[in-house]
């Protein structure tokens, strides 16, 4: 980058137009605009900003008669808004002293400059320590690079960053109309596009936001940073949704991201936006039931997902049992959903990466928004501390039992309580140019009475720090390391004599090192190492109070590293071809101290088996299992609408949720592999079509995919899994298999969006031939507990004006795979049910309509808050959707009874608001 | 396992929570299969002790007995080679009477009148210690019954089952009927008598604990059920006869088992039901599934009476006697015939003159309300200590 003397021109220039300072943070003073104009006159605008404002306009009456304004704005610059306004017609505006505006028409007073000026290679409008004049820059020319003889084309590269606050924005897509090039901004804002040599006009878009244009004339390789408002929305604009292109242009398939203003629109139980229930409107995501944040991606267990909340891992990821995601909206910018097409750099889960990306704080000034509502009342600030910080604190709690009291009303039960809190700290620090450090820090804690004697308790608890180096615009590295855990408690009181504690927890400590690489414009490699060393205290039960008789037990604790070397190269080979492959080789070492039996070789591990008992000194390798995971996707381009893409990758799990319930229980606990129980692995082929429509409003996509996985767990009849010593004797070696196929049409621009998917698919399960414990189902295919064929979702919103929107979202799928009882005989007094096939039956199907309005209060400036209401139905219908079915003897007789979780409309009201 | 149960009960509680459940009779296309079913706990003393052999039969079927089985033979097999036979009791019971040594092992041996033969693992004698205390306490919510009893070397796991009669009144006690050929109302004789009547019920609950989850294998005061208050079985005089029967290891995961499939399904976190089998094995193929857990042991059994004098006061609210009342108007001896003749309305209480010592007519109440054989028999039990 080269310093010339128009740098402190602008510097000057600025300095007198503006009358504001220098620094990022400095303009606070430039009054911001807020409000709805619909179709007003230009006339009408201006007095109402000069009633809001201390701006006065300069024009003659004539000029703007014909002029109307059709805008929504929030906290934006009156250069945004004019620009918005005069786009495409001949006005012109110059902002003089005192807040004094000139509109003009044909010619721009004032503030036109030669051409001449710009000899520069490089380019930056935000080199001006952040103030600029957006007029200037909109109408501008900027002359990049030099030109040089036989060149035809040239590269152009910068960095998109929020006009508002300064942060990178991620996501932005720059294209140009005549060809459609185009390129999407990384997250740390870079992007390049290589075009023709001469004028062009660039445009900008962000997700959901405003086009913002740049005129440019390419005479050689150069680089533009620009600054992109975020918060004018345009209410005639052909939105471009970077989705969209992201949709096609991309190599990976099965990648979704929703963004929490997407997420925030959706109706919710109890009104809490659910960054977690967010992702079940996706295809190829499901779940067994409400009571279960625990999801099931493409036929996968709910353990085989990673949560991953920037770079820590969340083992529970729920509220209340899973009513409720743990994590709080406010703190999360946007959550990325990878069920095939997993990047290297991700490893451990055999199904999914679910991506949390936290929100870090704004630069600009201290803000906060918060919500009140039927359970939980939450509050966040944010903002700068000092030139370079900036911080995000977020928390959430239940503040009343009322709600329980409300049902307890209406259900029979007592003594219920539950209450939850969490809180978030994100930090971020800027060094220079080429250093970001950012902290992560999640803490949260349930606490449940069911019935007046057994408390059950559990926290997360996670941090994380990441340092950023861009060593050149070629090369970026991270280096990341944190700590997370997780802990389970249950006190039982229910005579003093007896009264336990019983508990289980888990402890991991990660280093990462992922470096990102540009080579030769064409290829971008990742490369890293990722090292976990987990710590798992399987289950103790202790005596609790003085006079309990309660003999304490504990499972000897495990521990095990893992190390990850990954390596991948996302490769452009021309217009049409793109690749990308990876591989990540994982080494596992199941690490002593431990005791266990031993079996003869080629046994099952069954207790009859057991032949003796070693025991392995502390830090002892134990067992080790190593293998590569592959990871490859490649697009083939049909052309600037469609594409087919397809896909091969292969995953490793080395630790396992010991579930023997369908969903996702309070008494799961953890088990490492070890020398009987090997890692999971996983291998998924997948095959799709993608295609825009409609100028990109309407995504349209196809994929199929077919999975198979090895060493999964299931259990033997009667298996006990908490405080097991010997698990391996419980559980039976499974082989599963699982495919689909997934439809999914978007439409997201307009006033009626939403999007409509339909998913078939099946998750079926076998226990290995060399079992000898146990085969269920005589060593069969079974349907897996998650096993639903149908699966269908439709989201609409309807936007009725800028501050009124309606969401209707349905969701129906085909009843879950239960085992029911064949026949029934008498014993110990009563009647009783005898199963035979496992998951043999169904459970009806299951539908579900809800319904939510948001309303936003008005946008006044001067307001101290800006607020809106959410309120809505969930369970419109009032169905009552089995969860479960079962028989119980009643009087010696056996009754059938079916269980839904919500068998009756929801009703739900939140306040939200933000300063 | 200690906290299982608990767990079990927070589990239930939180379907009340926000759950809701109906009856539901779901589509299930059945096999009709016939499989043996094996329920005996064959005391070594020589006590008494019965072997029932039944076959399961279809879930949707309204037939209330099971098919049993008759005319098998059933023979206990020392190791020595030496039979003890059992005696066929009539609807499929099996009757055993012997004296067996408690330090050898046995074989129990079934051959169905069809041919086919069963055999079961090999059963070992087990030393069942007896029951210390069977009692109640009275607590917030009514009462809870408990047992201690205490393990030792070699019984670790206990199974409790009980059966539980009570007396009861009904709500308006009447010790009259209306003669149909007198036409009038007279006293009733002893036998008729329906103002004081008792229930029987079996349970299906199976209380299971391990001795060895406590110091000195003491299990201090295990809870058996908890009566509530308002329930009927307190309101008058309560009996409830607990059956203790020290398990072997591998019986105890059937019977826990059974207790989970029966107890703990439905609910949200409910483990997946479990395939039941136990220790009986069919002989000609033993791919050919057979239930059953037989034991050898001695039963320890004990019984406790409670009195509503001791747990006074205690309203019992009954679902059956809801909506009960006197009628308002008294029925005059003129219009006993009119109002008494089809049973519906009993009289009730007399109401005479000041000085007569003729009733002049009754007050009356709805039959369910009076008669309480229609839900017990007037007759006590044997057993029954007043």
């Amino acid at each position: 980058m080269t310093i010339d003397p128009m740098k402190q021109f602008y510097f000057v220039f600025l300095f007198l137009l503006m009358g504001t300072g220098v620094s990022f943070s400095q303009d606070i003073q430039e009054p911001r605009i807020s409000g709805f104009f619909p179709g007003i006159s230009f006339q009408r605008f201006m007095e109402r900003v000069e009633e809001e404002t201390p701006y006065h306009f300069y024009f003659k009456s004539e000029d703007i008669a014909e002029l109307t304004v059709n805008l929504q704005a929030d906290q934006s610059k009156l250069s945004d808004l004019l620009d918005a306004i005069f786009l495409k017609t001949d006005f012109h505006y110059s902002f003089g002293n005192e807040f004094s505006v000139f509109i003009s028409k044909g010619e721009k007073l004032q503030t036109q400059l030669p051409e001449g000026f710009f000899r520069n290679v490089s380019r930056s409008e935000s080199d001006l320590n952040g103030e600029v004049d957006e007029a200037f820059v909109r109408n501008n020319r900027f002359v990049i690079g030099e030109l040089a003889p036989g060149q035809t084309k040239a590269k152009l590269s910068g960095v998109v960053r929020s006009l508002e606050n300064g942060e990178p924005i991620s996501g932005a897509i720059v294209f140009e109309k005549i060809d459609f090039t185009r390129s999407v901004s990384a997250p740390d804002g870079s992007y390049s596009i290589v075009l023709p040599i001469g004028k062009h006009t660039i445009y900008i878009q962000n997700l959901g936001g405003y086009i913002e244009q740049r005129l440019i004339d390419l005479r050689g390789d150069g680089e533009l940073n620009m600054s992109i408002g975020e918060s004018i929305y345009s209410l005639s604009e052909v939105v471009v949704n970077s989705g969209a292109i992201n949709h096609i242009s991309r190599p990976e398939m099965g990648v979704q991201t929703l963004s929490v203003n997407e997420m925030k629109k959706l109706p919710a139980v109890l009104g809490e936006v659910d960054v977690l229930k967010g992702i079940l409107v996706l295809p190829g995501v499901n779940t067994v039931g409400e009571a279960s944040v625990g999801f099931n991606v493409r036929g996968g267990a709910a353990d085989q997902n990673l949560v991953l909340y920037e770079n820590s891992t969340l083992f529970n990821p729920s509220h209340l049992f899973g009513f409720f995601s743990a994590i709080n909206a406010d703190a999360v910018e946007s959550v990325e959903l990878h069920k095939a097409g997993i990047p290297a750099s991700y490893g451990g889960r055999l199904s999914s990466v679910l991506q949390v990306k936290p929100k870090f704080g704004r630069t600009d000034k201290i803000g906060g928004s918060g919500g009140i509502g039927l359970l939980t009342s939450r509050l966040s600030l944010e903002g700068p501390l000092g030139e370079n910080t900036t911080f995000l604190v977020a928390g959430r709690s239940t503040y009343s039992d009322w709600v329980l009291d409300w049902l307890e009303d209406r259900a029979d039960f007592n003594a219920s309580r539950a209450n939850f809190y969490d809180v978030n700290l994100n930090l971020r620090h800027q060094f220079g140019e080429k250093d970001v450090f950012e902290f992560t820090g999640y803490f949260s804690k349930d606490n449940f009475r069911f019935d007046p004697d057994t408390v059950y308790g559990y926290q997360n608890q996670n941090f994380a720090a990441k340092w950023t180096h861009y060593f050149n615009e070629q090369v970026e590295a991270s280096f990341s390391g944190g700590r997370d855990s997780y802990d389970f408690e249950i006190i039982g009181e229910d005579n003093p004599l007896n009264s336990y504690q019983f508990g289980f927890g888990i402890d991991q400590t990660f280093a990462k090192v992922d470096i990102r690489q540009d080579y030769e414009d064409r290829h971008i490699f990742n490369y890293g190492i990722h090292l976990n060393h987990i710590q798992l205290d399987p289950g103790k039960i202790r005596p609790y109070g003085p006079e309990s008789i309660v003999i304490a037990d504990e499972v000897e604790r495990e521990q095990a590293l893992e190390t990850s070397l990954f390596f991948s190269d996302e490769f452009e080979i021309n217009d049409q071809w793109m690749v990308s492959g990876g591989l990540r080789y994982n080494l596992y070492n199941y690490l002593g101290p431990q005791t266990t039996f031993t079996y003869p070789d080629g046994s099952s591990f069954s207790e009859q088996d057991v032949n003796g008992e070693v025991s392995h000194e502390s830090g002892k390798f134990i067992k080790t299992y190593h293998g590569p995971e592959f990871r490859f996707s490649a697009r083939y381009s049909l052309n600037n609408q469609s594409s087919l893409k397809a896909g091969v990758n292969s995953m490793r799990q080395n630790i396992h949720l010991l579930s023997n319930t369908s969903v996702i229980s309070p008494t799961d606990t953890w088990k490492l592999s070890d020398g009987f129980i090997r890692p999971q692995t996983g291998i998924q082929y997948a095959l799709g079509y993608f295609r825009n429509m409609a100028l990109n409003t309407l995504e349209f996509s196809a994929e199929v995919y077919y999975k198979t996985m090895r060493n999964l767990l299931d259990y033997r009849s009667g298996a006990t899994i908490i405080l097991n010593d010997d698990v391996e004797q419980d559980v039976l070696n499974t082989d599963g298999r699982a495919y689909g196929l997934e439809l999914f049409l978007k439409k997201s621009s307009g006033r009626l969006t939403g999007s409509v998917s339909y998913t078939y698919a099946r998750s079926l399960l076998r226990t290995n031939e060399a079992e000898t414990k146990e085969k269920i189902n005589d060593g069969d295919e079974y349907s897996s507990n998650f096993d639903q064929p149908h699966h269908a979702v439709l989201i609409l919103n309807y936007e009725v004006s800028k501050r009124f929107n309606a969401t209707f979202s349905g969701n129906y799928s085909t009843g879950r795979p239960i085992t029911l009882p064949v026949s029934k005989f008498e014993y110990g007094g009563s009647e009783r049910v005898y199963f035979t096939e496992r998951n043999a039956q169904r459970v009806p199907d299951y539908l579900r309509l809800d319904l939510s309005i948001n309303l936003e209060g008005n946008h006044k400036v001067k307001k101290l808050a800006h607020s809106s209401w959410s309120f809505g139905v969930y369970n419109l219908l009032g169905r009552a959707n089995p969860y479960s079915i079962y028989f119980v003897p009643q009087g010696g007789a056996l009754q059938g009874y079916k269980l839904s979780i919500f068998g009756t409309q929801i009703p739900f009201v939140t306040y939200n608001f933000r300063f | 396992m200690m906290s299982k149960k608990v767990i079990g009960i927070a589990c239930f509680l939180i379907i009340s929570l926000l759950g809701c459940r109906e009856e539901f009779e779901p589509k299930i296309s059945g096999s009709d299969s016939r499989i043996l079913v094996v329920e005996g706990y064959l005391d070594t003393d020589g006590v008494s002790s019965l072997l029932s052999l039944s076959y399961t039969q279809s879930l949707q079927s309204d037939i209330q007995d099971f098919p049993k089985v008759l005319g098998a033979t059933v023979y206990l097999e020392a190791s020595s080679g030496e039979r003890f036979y059992l005696s066929e009791a009539g609807g499929g019971d099996y009757r055993f009477e012997q004296d067996i040594s408690e330090e050898d092992t046995f074989v129990l041996k079934i051959f169905l009148p069809e041919g086919e033969s069963y055999s079961s693992r090999e059963l070992k004698p087990l030393n069942s210690t007896d029951i210390i205390e069977v009692d109640y306490e009275k607590n917030e919510d009514g009462v809870e019954i408990f047992i201690t009893t205490q393990g030792d070397e070699n019984t670790d796991d206990f199974l409790w089952t009980y059966e539980e009669t009570w007396a009861f009144k009904p709500p308006f006690p009447s010790n009259f009927k209306y003669d149909q050929e007198l036409k009038d109302v007279v006293e009733r004789t002893e036998s008729e008598k329906y103002d004081l009547c008792y229930r029987s019920e079996a349970n299906s609950a199976l209380i299971l604990q391990s001795s060895s989850n406590f110091e000195d294998q003491l299990v201090f005061r295990q809870p058996i059920l908890q009566i509530n208050h308002g329930d009927e079985r307190l309101s008058e005089r309560y009996s409830i006869l607990i059956t203790q029967k020290a398990l072997a290891p591998d019986a105890t995961e059937f019977w826990e088992n059974l207790r989970e499939n029966t107890d703990d399904l439905g609910t949200i976190f409910s483990p997946l039901p479990s395939q039941i089998q136990g220790n009986m094995v069919h002989d000609q193929n033993p791919e050919i599934p057979v239930i059953g857990q037989v034991g050898l042991g001695k039963v320890s059994q004990k019984r406790l009476f409670i009195d509503i004098l001791e747990v006074y006061p205690w309203q019992p609210e009954v679902d059956d006697y809801f909506g009960c009342s006197l009628g308002a108007d008294t029925v005059f001896v003129i219009n006993y015939e009119a109002e008494f003749r089809f049973g519906n309305k009993v009289p009730t209480y007399p109401i005479y003159t000041v000085n007569g010592l003729v009733p002049i007519g009754y007050l009356y109440s709805e039959e369910r309300c009076v008669d309480c054989t229609l839900r017990g028999s007037n007759v006590a039990p044997e057993f029954w200590e007043d």
